[in-house]
């Protein structure tokens, strides 16, 4: 009974009552003409178990991705046939954010600022809000080590 | 096998088939789950429940942790935080009796209730650790131990500061430097420090039971055997204490008697030379146990030496087996006839206004010969020399000049705080040491290390020997 073993075992004991929560959020986004099958809401957790692992973190709940789901199936970018592929990629974009601004940003803010430069300035462009989340990182990291900046404020 | 029924689950745990010795001290409730799982205690199911159970706690104090901001943190935090739960976990289990008892506890309670409990038993320790810091205060001795008054009046006020017992239970968060006779630092976190100094303090106790001017007379003369700066060294007073006191007892002494006279010594010395190990560990055993009873040393404090009794057996066996007991058993070490006066002082010390007048002014000065007089003429102490050679207001040949304005006598002190593990270690001659010069950054010294190799062999050597004749208490220079 090893300890990295055991928190490893959280992503993976929770599979089966996460995959039904993802596909109970289909009544909140059809409106929206977006829905997950049972299988797509696997593949989603079973990315999202990769990215964390990837970034070497640990959740106990999948709040995260079901916030992006529901915060980004409003966006007049998101369609059907995209609808996976883009929220793994929004996944890897919040985990990469989330150890890059330390841990200082609360989740909803850093999720609403993604979707803020996604349907702003990257009009639905996944490779344009990698690129400026990047960017953000490096102003918010720079901003941690020298606090006079014009960052200064913004959380 | 599982047991669905209580009172046979108990009835099976009475008969104590748990096997003591597959549990560990460190994540004692994990070994003891595997260890109930394999005796048949703990159903595997319930051993799975534990574990869900413990993730459902740590889901808690992860969301404490980012008070509800995020719901991940990184593994490395993720895994300090279990390493916590587990911590007080374990403080609750290891707090009964037999791992039985614990075991039935882990069957009947939640997880929850069991790290709340545990804790408590933690706030509860942290209170107990604080009171016995201040009672360990209180003993203090007054001695010149940089180590031991450091570690209990800095190092060890920073744990009962910074001690988290929800997220980092774990983490001893001090360092300690001073060494105790006997540690286990296999322990951590406020077991760790509640059990050192509860033997910090049986330790002090015991000293306690000699006069001061007996602490110091085994402290310089440790520090001459030695040929250190005792103040500033890492080891234990009680074993030096402890170990005299035996040793007076071996040669016919009292136990509160600590000055081994030559005479003792060299009756001690023929003795255990003389007598093969067993009888030595003999000897040695016997002694201490006279000693326990001439000192009525209480119960905590017999346990204690007990547990020190094998260290010293193996130090005397291996004493008797170089052929030499200098350095264990101390003694009067005599002091030469002084041939010469200090001309540094280590009293008469500036102030720090005039200090940096001086330096200042020395500064200023383009005139080496002007700086090198300023400075003869003004700083009388030693303690001000090196505060000026610190201070680096003197430049290459600067410092030459001052060098030369310096009798053998001002060099041999430099030389002992260039020089001091060499000189300490006693390996090579001092004309080898000067050739082959020290690492350091310090500007002063490495000018000193060029400065005296200019010099003859004839003058570096008296400056060895002077350097040689030096005490270290002689030069206090901190």
């Amino acid at each position: 009974m090893n300890l990295s073993d055991m928190l490893h075992s959280i992503q993976l004991s929770q599979n089966s009552n996460t995959v039904m929560e993802l596909v109970g959020l289909n009544k909140k986004t059809k409106e929206h003409g977006l829905m997950l099958t049972p299988d797509e809401a696997k593949s989603l957790v079973i990315s999202r178990n990769k990215v964390l692992r990837d970034h070497a973190r640990v959740e106990m709940s999948i709040g995260v991705l079901k916030e992006l789901i529901e915060v980004f199936s409003a966006s007049p970018y998101m369609n059907q046939e995209y609808y996976i592929d883009t929220l793994n990629e929004l996944q890897e974009i919040f985990y990469y954010l989330r150890n890059e601004t330390e841990d200082r940003i609360g989740d909803t803010k850093l999720i609403q600022r993604m979707n803020d430069y996604y349907n702003g300035p990257c009009a639905g462009s996944i490779e344009l809000l990698r690129s400026k989340m990047e960017e953000f990182a490096e102003n918010y990291r720079r901003d941690i080590s020298f606090p006079d900046s014009i960052y200064k404020g913004d959380e | 096998m599982e047991f669905n029924h209580k009172s046979e689950h108990s009835r099976r745990i009475s008969n104590k088939l748990i096997d003591q010795s597959r549990l560990k001290q460190n994540q004692y409730t994990l070994s003891l789950l595997q260890e109930g799982q394999r005796s048949g205690f703990i159903s595997n199911q319930k051993a799975y429940q534990i574990q869900v159970e413990m993730l459902q706690v740590l889901q808690q104090l992860l969301l404490q942790h980012t008070q509800g901001e995020s719901s991940s943190v990184t593994t490395e935090t993720a895994e300090g935080m279990m390493t916590s739960l587990i911590y007080a976990i374990d403080a609750y289990t290891l707090h009964f009796k037999n791992p039985e008892e614990a075991l039935i506890q882990l069957n009947n309670k939640s997880i929850k209730e069991i790290h709340s409990k545990g804790v408590e038993l933690l706030r509860r320790y942290v209170d107990e650790t604080k009171q016995l810091y201040q009672e360990v205060k209180k003993l203090k001795l007054n001695v010149p131990v940089d180590a031991y008054q450091m570690t209990i009046d800095e190092s060890l006020p920073v744990f009962m500061r910074h001690y988290d017992i929800i997220f980092e239970a774990q983490n001893t968060m001090a360092s300690i430097d001073y060494p105790l006779a006997v540690d286990d630092m296999r322990l951590q976190g406020v077991f760790y420090i509640k059990q050192y100094l509860e033997r910090l303090q049986m330790e002090t106790s015991f000293c306690h039971f000699f006069s001061y001017q007996d602490i110091m007379y085994i402290l310089i003369n440790f520090g001459k055997i030695n040929r250190f700066n005792y103040q500033i060294e890492l080891f234990n007073i009680f074993e030096l204490m402890i170990n005299n006191a035996v040793f007076s007892l071996m040669s016919g002494g009292k136990a509160t008697h600590v000055r081994i006279s030559e005479i003792q010594f060299e009756r001690l010395k023929q003795m255990l030379a003389d007598s093969p190990a067993d009888q030595r560990a003999k000897s040695v055993h016997e002694s201490i146990s006279q000693l326990q009873e001439s000192l009525q040393t209480g119960q905590a404090l017999t346990d204690y030496i007990n547990l020190y009794r094998d260290t010293l057996v193996q130090r005397v066996n291996n004493a008797a087996e170089i052929g030499s007991f200098e350095k264990l058993i101390i003694r009067e070490v005599k002091e030469h006839e002084k041939t010469m006066v200090f001309k540094v002082n280590e009293n008469d010390r500036m102030s720090d206004i005039k200090m940096r007048n001086l330096v200042d002014r020395v500064l200023e000065s383009n005139d080496t010969e002007e700086k090198v007089q300023l400075i003869r003429e003004h700083v009388v102490s030693l303690h001000d020399y090196l505060d000026l050679l610190h201070a680096g207001c003197l430049f290459n040949k600067e410092y030459d000049a001052l060098f030369a304005s310096f009798g053998n006598v001002e060099l041999a002190i430099l030389a002992k705080i260039v020089f001091y593990e060499e000189l300490r270690d006693g390996i090579s001659d001092f004309l080898d040491m000067i050739a082959e010069g020290v690492e350091t950054e310090k500007e002063w010294k490495i000018h000193y290390i060029a400065f005296m190799k200019q010099l003859d062999d004839t003058q570096i050597k008296a400056v060895g020997l002077l350097a040689h004749e030096i005490n270290y208490e002689d030069i206090s220079f901190y």
